[in-house]
Order: structure tokens, then sequence, then C-alpha cells
């Protein structure tokens, strides 16, 4: 029986096996003891040879049941979930045979679990094929054992009913000396085997059952395939066929072997790269590539570099129409930069190489041709000086010097200075991370138009099918608005933090960063999960972000600005406030690819999942805390959330009655009545059209959000109540539909509905 | 000095790990074990398609080999039943057979194909079977992407 480590020797669980062993040999000992003497005289010797056959076959399938490995998961290295663990959704589909199974994270064995898999609480161990703890085993069943307990199960039937008749037959010809020894020991044996007959019998026959129909008991108990269709079957004949004819499944909890270690030993071959599309690599730095190639690096990226050339002219033309459509967008470059790649980055952790088809590098090359050498040079050392860290970087006015200048004169397009100094501070940006190559990617995608998409898509988003698109979520920094905000804070170092995603432990190291560059987050994660979509060529796994903020056009960018800008004087009258009234902005951002837990605060529940087209499986909310939702949605309100979140059904009917008494909202009557999750329905429901997408509803649900999160925040009661008054004016106006975020701000609010039926609020 | 040179040199021709790539399991046929033969785009520049393509339809093809239930797998659960599974501590089952088949294949495939191209498979079994794990090792050896960027061109420059 397999023990994770470190357990306490507990006594109370032998208990059951204890038991089912005494009574399983105590009673046949004592059959074959007393009963079998008088039964192979008189009936024949077969009759204990077949009982001793039978209790064989009990005793070996009850001892393997016992003491084999069901099928027990090592615990997953932390390379392979560095990755998952901190934001990731907490289910993760999988088709199979047609069928979408959900699978589900287990936070102590670090993966998905595998279909059919399941998390055994009192072995403390994911289990293959789980079927069920069997106390009186004492182990887990699954797919390794199953087969041996349903064989115990079986033959302890048949050994039962032998006894019982056997004794039967004694008593009847002893009944006139029922007080002899003989005769009692075998009354005794046949009450012990009639009244264990019959939960024996009965869990038998539950078990053909499942057998037949090819389920656990798990599934069963759990009522998985009620009404559906299991995909695990393969017909009756070929169920039973499978748990009795299957080879032995292998143990994966194995002994380290030592293996003859292959030696590895640069320089490595690579592969021939000519016919290839090939296209940025690293983190997108065009640049960098050409500064290996210029020092004759062997980088991936080098051979590459010539190749890229001639695509180039149409490359430099999407350039500088994208240029033209976000002045600012480049900006978004120094938010983002240094913020760490999100979790899901790492997965990808580029080498270099990684970083496919950002077509952008072509005119980083470009641009840096001219003056290689130098630039190259002082690339590099940036480049070096970075190089894998994962912590956000702060030394944005490093970037701003010369090295980005020099490159800019040798720009052949003839841009902008001011474009391309953040374009190429973006380059560089992009190449200090080789390992978080999405994110460079992405701040260049708003530049370039990058099919940075098909970063995303290759393993993180296939191993993610049909999961929640954090991934695009987690690039932050591209969006436009970014970009605006971006240049309003042009001096202050890459904090940007920018993604709300961001892993738990980020949040709260940025917290500070946050506080200063509150509004520049907000719209990065939506953005570039956005504007993603539209730009990648390559056919990605995932639907494409319904909203794009490419699509905009500059009078919402520039009003989006304004908005900041008012937003950053608020903050400053209010700080909580200010950050409410961000999130709320946000929440329609939210919409289109962020699921808080559905449990939580969802007003248009039945709605919402389904209006969230992939990401319904992932409603669970991120794997961290189950309540990452909060965690990653407002990043510096990380430790509020914190605890917030994990009481997210609890705390927002406490936090929106209080907040309703506090003043007299309208909402009142509706909080107090009903879960607030319901409470902001309602109005949501009753006062808005389906017609209007989701961002009223998503506006009181994030709203509820922050109230909850406000409550545990006491400096930020300010921010409830313009939440409730919100809340209020929302209820009691419906065509403003979420208009005015604040009292404060009785500005019109655009709503933008981008492809896809998201839509958000800007207020204009 | 010259021996500090030396060893630094050593130090870096040594490879350390950059990142691993995990192809996951395909689950589309149920719990049989295979696995996805979609190119992570990691390896893009790393190894040529194909090959890894192979290398993974060659697992596939031994995982189905290990787990077929037919005439040998039956046979051998009667043995065991009849030998009240005492044959499991004698013989070796047949899927046991073919994970040494396959360690021995992986083996081979790391000393000719992945570890020349600083790659390195890890035999699924270690990892439950549920992912194939490939480690993808920094190239040192044309001085890569290493923060001592002045070291390695004093290096690569002495060589």
């Amino acid at each position: 029986m397999p023990n994770s480590a470190g357990k306490r020797f507990k006594p109370t669980k032998y208990i059951p096996v204890s038991t089912a062993a005494t009574l399983l040999v105590g009673s046949t000992t004592l059959f074959f003891v007393f009963t079998c003497p008088w039964l192979s005289k008189v009936i024949s010797a077969a009759v204990p040879l077949y009982n001793g056959l039978v209790f064989i076959f009990v005793l070996a399938n009850f001892s393997m049941a016992t003491f084999m490995d069901p099928g027990v998961y090592p615990r997953a290295d932390e390379d392979e979930d560095k990755d998952d663990d901190f934001r990731a959704p907490l289910y993760k589909n999988v088709e199979i045979k047609g069928i979408q199974v959900r699978m589900k994270w287990c936070a102590t064995c670090h993966f998905y679990r595998p279909p059919r898999c399941s998390h055994c609480s009192v072995c403390d161990n994911c289990v293959e094929d789980f079927d069920h703890h069997c106390p009186w085993v004492n182990n887990c069943i699954g797919r390794r054992n199953y087969r041996y307990f349903f064989l115990f199960l079986l033959s302890l039937t048949i050994h039962m009913v032998g006894v019982f008749s056997f004794g039967l037959i004694f008593v009847l010809h002893h009944r006139e000396r029922l007080g002899a020894l003989h005769t009692t020991v075998t009354l005794v044996v046949m009450c012990i085997a009639g009244l264990f007959f019959i939960p024996v019998m009965g869990l038998t026959g539950f078990h053909m059952v499942l057998v037949a129909r090819g389920r656990t008991t798990n599934e069963q108990v759990t009522g998985k395939f009620r009404g559906g269709v299991n995909p695990f079957t393969k017909g009756c004949c070929g169920n039973v066929k499978y748990v009795l004819c299957s080879p032995l499944a292998p143990r994966y909890i194995v002994d380290p072997r030592k293996k003859p270690s292959v030696k590895i030993q640069p320089p490595f071959i690579r592969p021939d790269l000519s016919d290839r599309q090939v296209t940025v690599k690293v983190s997108d730095n065009g640049i960098h590539s050409t500064i290996t190639s210029s020092k004759s690096k062997k980088r991936l990226d080098a051979p590459d570099d010539n190749e890229t050339q001639p695509p180039l002219p149409p490359k430099a033309d999407r350039y500088n129409q994208l240029k033209s459509q976000l002045t600012s967008s480049e900006e978004s470059s120094l938010s983002g930069k240094t913020h760490p790649s999100t979790p899901a980055m790492y997965k990808f952790r580029p080498s270099f190489g990684t970083m496919p088809k950002v077509h952008y590098h072509v005119t980083g090359e470009k641009i840096v041709m001219p003056d290689e050498c130098k630039t190259s040079a002082i690339l590099e050392e940036g480049v070096r000086s970075h190089d894998y860290k994962s912590e956000p970087n702060l030394d944005l006015p490093e970037y701003t010097n010369a090295p980005l200048h020099r490159t800019f004169q040798s720009s052949p397009f003839q841009l902008d200075s001011d474009t391309i100094n953040s374009r190429t501070l973006s380059l560089k940006q992009g190449q200090r991370r080789p390992e978080k190559g999405q994110l460079p990617a992405l701040q260049l995608q708003t530049v370039i138009s990058t099919p940075y998409k098909s970063i995303f898509s290759p393993n993180t988003l296939s191993n993610r099918n049909g999961s929640l698109s954090y991934d695009s979520l987690l690039n932050p920094s591209l969006s436009p608005v970014t970009a605006s905000e971006c240049m309003s804070h042009r001096g202050m170092p890459s904090m940007g933090f920018h993604s709300p995603y961001l892993p738990t432990k980020m949040c709260h190291i940025r917290e500070s960063e946050m506080q200063r560059h509150q509004v520049a987050p907000t719209y990065s994660p939506v953005i570039p999960s956005r504007g993603m979509g539209r730009h990648s060529p390559h056919p990605r796994d995932r639907d494409p972000s319904p909203v794009r903020y490419d699509n905009l056009s500059q009078t919402i960018m520039a009003s989006i600005q304004e908005r900041k800008e008012i937003e950053e004087r608020e903050k400053r009258m209010r700080h909580g406030r200010s950050q409410t009234h961000i999130y709320v902005q946000d929440s329609g951002l939210f919409d289109g690819g962020y699921n808080p837990p559905p449990n939580a605060c969802y007003p248009d529940g039945p709605r919402g999942p389904g209006s969230r087209g992939p990401t319904p499986p992932a409603c669970g909310g991120s794997r961290d805390n189950l309540m990452g939702v909060g965690v990653v949605t407002y990043g510096q309100r990380t430790p509020v959330l914190r605890h917030a979140g994990s009481t997210l059904g609890r705390v927002p009917r406490t936090s929106s009655t209080s907040l309703h008494t506090d003043h007299s909202s309208t909402n009142s009557s509706h909080s107090k009545t009903t879960a607030p999750e319901g409470s902001y329905r309602s109005p949501a429901h009753q006062t808005h059209s389906p017609a209007m997408p989701r961002s009223p509803s998503y506006s009181h649900q994030k709203l509820s959000y922050m109230s909850a999160h406000e409550r545990t925040d006491s400096p930020h009661l300010g921010g409830p109540r313009e939440v409730m008054k919100v809340n209020g004016q929302m209820d009691c106006h419906p065509s403003a539909q979420g208009t005015t975020i604040s009292p404060s701000r009785h500005s019109n609010v655009k709503k933008v509905t981008g492809v896809g039926g998201t839509t958000y609020e800007i207020s204009v | 000095m010259s021996t500090e040179f030396h060893n630094l040199q050593e130090l870096r021709r040594s490879p350390s790990l950059l990142t691993k790539v995990f192809i996951q399991r395909d689950y589309s046929e149920g719990t049989t074990c295979r696995f996805q033969t979609k190119f992570p785009s990691e390896l893009d520049n790393r190894i040529e398609r194909p090959l890894i393509e192979e290398t993974v339809k060659t697992l596939n093809s031994f995982y189905m080999e290990a787990e077929k239930i037919g005439g040998q797998s039956y046979l051998e659960g009667c043995l065991a039943c009849a030998t009240a599974y005492f044959i499991f501590f004698c013989m070796e089952t047949r899927y046991e057979k073919v994970l040494k088949k396959i360690s021995g294949y992986i083996q081979e495939q790391n000393e000719k194909i992945y570890a020349p191209r600083g790659l390195l498979l890890t035999d699924p079994i270690e990892r439950g079977m549920r992912v194939l794990e490939i480690s993808v090792y920094e190239d040192r050896g044309s001085g890569s992407s290493s923060p001592s960027s002045s070291m390695s061109s004093a290096g690569s420059s002495a060589r």
C-alpha cells in the first residue's frame, strides 16, 4: 500500500483491514478444522479441496488488492508545472472520442489529472483510473489492482456461498447435537458468512454492473455520465475483456534506476532552416538576431536573418500602417517590458530560437542594419544583463538611452523617431527576456503585426484545449491603451505591472509599483489578447479574442487616455476608489477573456459560460487558491482578495449588505434578499436587454467583487459606496448602462463592441 | 590564471538546461497511452520536425503493443491466477518487457539524434506516462545567450 512520505502511523486506518483479514482467515480456518473433516468423509474429499482452492484464490486476490500499487502517479516535477501553477485554469478540457472531458488541476500532485484519474485523500496520491479507496483492503483501487479487487469480490462471494452451504449441510446433519463444539463452531462460521454475505454480494453485484458498463465507482457515484455518454466504454464485452484480460499496467513510482547518462556536448546540430518560414526567434528580437549574426554567434536566429530579409517590404508596409494607428502603442513596450512574463510564459522559456514567426524581427533587423556593429554591441549588453530574468526590470531609463537612438538613426523606415524609440525599446526589452519571449513579442505586436499568437498556440494552448485563454490575457502591455498610459508615464520604469494575470507572488511584488501605475495595468491584460488574434496569421487553437483594440478609432484611444488622466487625478484623491473605477472599467474589458469563479459573482450565470466561448471549462477559476480570479484580476488587491476571494461566496453578500446599509441605496432591497450575485443579476437581467451583452452585468459582477474586496480593506470603504451607487445608478437607469463608474464622473461611457460580442465601456 | 581560464572553458562547455518541452498525452482515443504527434514550436529551430514525429510515433506504437488486449495478455492473466500471482515474482510481464524496449529505444534516440542537438528525451514512465519530456539545453558551444557575454566572447576568441 503506497504511503506518502511523512505520514503518521494511524492505527485506526488498519482496523477495517485487520478485521476483514481476521474474519476471512479465521472463519475459513475454523471451517476447515471443524466442518471439512466430516464433509470429506461423508460427501467427498473434493469438498475441502474445492473450498481450499477457492480460499487460496480469495487470499491471493485479497493480497493483490491490498498490497498492489493501484497506479499512483508520482508528483510532477517542478519544471513541469511552473507555468501551470499560478494562474492557469482549474480545468482543462480534452476531447475523448468526441466527448469533452474535464481534467482538473491537482494542487497536491501538480499536474492536470488525466481522465479517470482522481486524487485519493486517504492515500494522498493521484491514482490512475481511480475507482475508490477500499477500507477493507486499506488501499486505493485503481487501474492496476481493480481486476484483483473484482476477482476478490467474486471469489469471496463464491467462498461465502460455499462455506455457508457446506456449513448448513453439516448443521442439518447434526441437528440433534447442536451444542457440540463442532456444530457450534460451524454455526458461528455460518452466521459470519451469512451476515457478511449480503453486503459482499451487494458490492459484487454493483461492481459487475460497473464492469459491464465500463465505469468506475467514482464515476458512478459522482454521476459523471448520468444521462450522458461514457467515452471510456468499449461495449459490454470489450469492458469485461478490458477488466479481466488486459495486461498488468506498469508502476509509475519506479525506483530511480541508474541509466547510462547521455552526454550532451555543444556545439549542437541545428536543423536546416532554409526552407522554412522562419522569423522571429527569440522574443522577437529582430535586432537581437542581427546582433548574433553580426557577432557570428551560432544563435538559432543567425541563419534566419539572411533568409528573412526578402520578405521585409510587405512587413514594412504593415508596420507603417500600424504605426499610424497606434501612435503610442509602442510605448506599451515600456509598460510591459519589464513585467515579468506571466507564468504561462515560462512554458516557452524560449531559448532564442523558440519564438516563432514574429515577422517583426525582420523589421528590427532592418533597423539596425546600417548601424549594426554599434547597436548590436549595445543591445547585446542590454540583453545580457537581463537574460532570463523573471523579475520586472526597473531599469527602464537605461533603455531610453543611446542605444535606442542609435538604432533609430539607421532606420530605413523613416519613422518618427519617437515611435522608433519606443519600438526599439520594445525590441530591446524583448531581447532582454529571451525566456519571456511571448511578452516581447506581444509588445511588438501593436507595432508590427506579428503573428505572435503562434507563440501561444503550440504547446500551451494545445495542452489546455478550450480552457481559459488566460495565456493571451497574460500578455500585457500591448494594448494601445497601455501604450497611451505609457506615454504619460514615460519616465517610469517598466513596471507597469500591466498584467492582472500575474501570479500572486508577482502581484505582491508589484503591488507597490502598481500603486504608481495603477492605471496602466488595467487595460493591458485584455488588450493584448484581443489584439493578438487578429495579427496571427497562423491558425490558432483558441478562439480569437473578441475585443480588438486595434479596431478602435483614435478618438477612443484618446478618450481612453483622457480617462486615465482623470483616474490618475481621482486616484490621488481617493486611493481606493480610483482602483475601484479601474476595476469597474475592467469589468467589461475582461469580459471576453476572463471567467471569475462561477460560484462567486457571476450575475449572468446561465448565460455567462455560454457566452464566454472557450472559457467556460475554466470557470472554476485559476488553480491558485481557486480564487485566483480575484488575485489575478485585481493585482493590486492581491492581499485583500486573497482572503476575500476564498469566501467569495460569502463575502459579497455581507459586504453588499453592509454597504447597502451604509448608504441607503436602491439596491439595498436587492442585496438583502438575495445573494449578491443574484441581486446584481436581477437588475442586470431585468434592466438590460440581452442585446446589451455582458458589460452591465459584468460591471455588476465586478462591482460585487470589488465590494467584497473593498470590504476587507477598510480604507477603501469609499469605494464600495461608489460601487453601490453605481449599482444603484445602473439599476435605476438602465439606459445608462453602466455608464458612470463613479458619481464624480458623469461623462459618457462609450460602449465598444468587439468581435465576438463582448463589450466594454470607456468613459469618454 | 590559465587554469582559471581553462576551468571557465570547461564550465562553458557543459551545457545548462534551458527549458523543458512537454509533449502531452493524446486522449482522443480514450485512456490508451498515446502521445500527441503535434510538433512543439519551441523545438522549431532545434530539431527537424520529422525526427520528433518519428520518435513519438514509434513510442506510440510501442505503447499500443504493450497495452494490446489479446491472446498473450489473457494467457498471462490465467497463468497468474493459476499460480496465485506468484508468477509475478518470477517473470516479467509483457508490459514490462515492452517498457524495457522503450527505454532502450529512448536511450538510443538520445544518443543518436537528440543529444547532438542539445536535447534529451525523458522516458515517460518517469513522469507517470503523462508527458514526454524533452529537455532543451543551452547551446553554449557557439557562445549563446549567457549573461557573461564578455567571457564567452573571450572564450570563443581564445578557442
